[in-house]
């Protein structure tokens, strides 16, 4: 499938950049038709463990971490590289989430034991902890109210932790007297009941439920915890948003090629000037989230102070989740009946906008906290 | 001869800001229409004699010899300090078309002219049946002796009532493909037969004209380039200068005005409006982020190509859809030509709103920015 993106008219990277890219783009040309991604819908876990393995292998899951815990320490601009190709593979594995909001947590938390013994697993690939922060729905509150911890003992209810059913343990946020802290708990502690529910990308969330589960090890205490978590999700936004830039430019290549091999009235329908200028709104969006997601990589890999992470965060996942749904959506459009069946791929790319541009925060949720802030 | 490349942008700036503010007229500060030289003459003036009036030409030409750094640097300051556009259709067009295209004697001949305010340039390409499809221009140039014959009618003119020369696209050939027959000619706006007739726009100014052209003779000495090759020198025209008409510059401003209105209209207690406000605040922001991506571009010294087009789409839609919910927000006094008292400021919205019409016209309207986009990057089949 050919890259009609600007990068390569515009854009720069350096050499180790493009070894980055290379070695992604090899990794999803592995299924470049979907034929693993649909083996792995609606089964759990939802993706295969040769696909983690590959990644470790590759380095990827210790993009983020630090040299010393057997990371490779470099930049989110590098990360969005394997993230974008990522998105456009439609690779069903929880990167983001593993490799990004949990060893991002793990990393800016306090416990420093806890790190040099669990990220390097993380990194190998060999241990998966999925992050359960979330009480409600839509909301961006690290806070934690709904689950508490008194006396080592858990209570209360998690919401939409991402495919809870490949992960190994959890990284739990609770109410503590001090405030919220983070605790690891094991998937198989006593009275901790998970129930799944699938999502229409093929993959699951999550319900978990605790009920006097014994508290494992402090990931963070309630000094660092809100502040740990919070960060930690504003990149793991960035990551979710390269990953829809992925999605939405291959849903968009998908369509011009389309829009150039089908023909009706003896032309091919790419010929016509109403489904040309729709193409052209959807490569202009997909440039504008491109020029967003280069200056936002860029301000996270310099010195920006939280709240500025936070506004730049919001900033790119509300136009990110808003320019995948409508490129994905227009895409259907533009296939016409074809685009309407579960057997063409062009509905997968439209499932996985519908899952990542509302995971950690909708469109409507990050422009209402990017107005808190800024106004 | 100062080096201004050799300058720390940061001196580079203040220098600027510093000379403007004590040499541009405040009245003049953010007009609200293209000024007449009637209005800016005098200010042309002073930047003719700072040396200051073609920063993008080399300065063995007289210009400023600014690279693209610090081209889009004095755009910024000149911009944000609300200097209004000359007649410059010199310095940004036909001056820089000289340098490149020109021989030594039109160089010679014009470029000092253009520095000196002598010759205030205007453009004669667009013709009542010649709009988006430029190449089907009819105003014809026949060859009599050392002389052409031009007749035909030009419209869209900019400025035309200001100016004393015009540059103008011919048809000199009317056999074979359109885009051949085409001639680049210069011609003094005082010859005989040439009436031009200013046109006023929906902001009841007379910003645009006409202009007739009833058997005028003109030297073939003013031909640039070669008969017939008009068109290619033409569109080799669109250079550097086409990332400017996608700085979110014209959008922010806007945005201010909006923000002006609804302050002083208490908007930012009503949800919707914010809801709407912050969507368009982000359409900007975004924007802003790609408009650096270009600009990148440039300071590395590549080229842009028909990609930049997008910049231009999003900015003058971005533009009008502020201008839109400044409609909004105006209520009843949408409806008064007036600008209103808005804290210390006064807006008028619907001033903005019918300034913000032609946006998406000029420049090649939007919907031939998305044909080029559709065959130039998309590479979508004919």
């Amino acid at each position: 499938m050919e890259d009609i993106s600007l990068q390569s008219r515009i854009d720069v990277l350096s050499e180790e950049q493009v070894m980055i890219q290379d070695s992604a783009v090899a990794f999803i040309a592995q299924d470049e038709e979907l034929k693993k991604v649909r083996e792995n819908r609606f089964s759990q876990p939802g993706y295969d463990a040769q696909t983690w393995a590959e990644m470790a292998e590759a380095g990827w899951l210790g993009f983020l971490v630090p040299e010393e815990y057997d990371g490779i320490g470099l930049t989110f601009s590098d990360l969005s590289l394997v993230l974008i190709q990522l998105g456009k593979g439609l690779v069903p594995a929880p990167f983001s989430a593993t490799a990004v909001l949990a060893a991002r947590t793990i990393v800016k938390g306090d416990n420093e034991s806890f790190k040099k013994a669990r990220l390097p697993a993380l990194i190998s690939g060999e241990w998966k902890p999925a992050v359960a922060w979330q009480e409600a729905r839509a909301t961006l509150d690290v806070n934690a109210k709904n689950v508490t911890c008194t006396d080592g003992k858990l209570n209360g209810q998690k919401l939409f932790v991402p495919d809870a059913g490949g992960a190994d343990d959890f990284i739990v946020s609770a109410a503590t007297a001090e405030g919220t802290a983070l605790y690891l708990v094991e998937k198989d502690a006593s009275g901790l009941s998970i129930e799944y529910a699938q999502r229409v990308d093929g993959g699951f969330y999550a319900t978990l439920t605790f009920n006097n589960v014994a508290a494992g090890e402090q990931v963070a205490s309630a000094a660092v915890a809100e502040q740990a978590l919070a960060s930690a999700l504003d990149e793991a936004r960035v990551a979710a948003s390269a990953e829809l830039l992925g999605v939405m430019t291959r849903a968009l290549e998908i369509t011009v090629d389309y829009l150039t091999q089908r023909v009706q009235f003896d032309k091919p329908i790419g010929s016509f000037q109403s489904l040309q200028h729709k193409s052209v709104d959807l490569f202009v969006l997909s440039e504008i989230s491109r020029s967003v997601l280069l200056q936002t990589t860029a301000l996270f890999d310099g010195d920006a102070s939280v709240e500025a992470r936070a506004i730049a965060a919001s900033q790119l996942k509300a136009r990110c989740g808003d320019a995948a749904l409508q490129i994905t959506k227009d895409a259907i459009q533009l296939h016409g009946g074809i685009g309407y069946t579960d057997e063409c791929n062009i509905g997968l790319y439209l499932k996985k906008a519908m899952y990542l541009s509302s995971l950690w925060g909708n469109p409507s949720a990050h422009r209402s906290r990017y107005a808190s802030l800024v106004l | 001869m100062t080096d201004y490349n050799a300058m720390a942008d940061d001196d580079f700036r203040k220098m600027l800001c510093d000379w403007l503010v004590a040499n541009y007229p405040d009245e003049l500060r953010f007009p609200s229409a293209r000024m007449h030289w009637d209005q800016c003459g005098d200010w042309y003036m002073t930047l003719a004699k700072k040396g200051w009036l073609a920063p993008g030409w080399p300065a063995e030409h007289g210009g400023m010899g600014l690279d693209a750094n610090k081209l889009l640097i004095l755009m910024e300051e000149f911009e944000g300090y609300g200097v209004g556009r000359t007649p410059d259709q010199g310095m940004t067009m036909i001056g820089p078309l000289l340098i490149q295209y020109g021989s030594e004697e039109q160089r010679k001949h014009y470029l000092p002219k253009i520095l000196n305010g002598e010759n205030i340039w205007c453009q004669g390409y667009s013709e009542p049946g010649a709009g988006s499809d430029l190449a089907s221009l009819r105003t014809a140039a026949v060859r009599d002796g050392d002389d052409y014959v031009v007749n035909g009618h030009k419209i869209w003119t900019t400025l035309a009532m200001d100016a004393n020369m015009i540059f103008t696209l011919v048809r000199t050939n009317k056999e074979g493909k359109k885009q051949q027959g085409i001639t680049f000619l210069l011609i003094p706006l005082d010859s005989p037969g040439i009436t031009v007739r200013g046109i006023d726009n929906l902001g009841m100014h007379d910003e645009f004209a006409e202009v007739f052209f009833d058997d005028v003779r003109v030297p073939v000495a003013n031909v640039v380039g070669k008969e017939n090759d008009g068109w290619t020198i033409a569109k080799a025209l669109l250079g550097h200068e086409r990332i400017f008409i996608g700085s979110p510059k014209m959008a922010s401003l806007a945005m201010n005005r909006l923000q002006a209105l609804a302050e002083s209209a208490d908007m930012f207690a009503d949800p919707l409006f914010v809801e709407r406000y912050i969507a368009l605040k982000l359409d900007i922001e975004d924007l802003a982020a790609a408009y650096r991506r270009f600009v990148e571009v440039l300071k590395r010294g590549g080229k842009i190509g028909a990609e930049v087009s997008m910049l231009k789409i999003w900015n003058t839609e971005t533009q009008q859809r502020i201008t839109d919910l400044m409609l909004d927000v105006a209520g009843e006094n949408c409806g008064v030509s007036d600008a209103i008292p808005a804290g210390d400021t006064a807006v008028s919205a619907p001033g903005e709103f019918i300034g913000a019409r032609p946006t998406t016209i000029y420049g090649g309207s939007n919907e031939i920015q998305r044909n080029i986009l559709a065959k130039a990057v998309l590479k979508l089949p004919s």
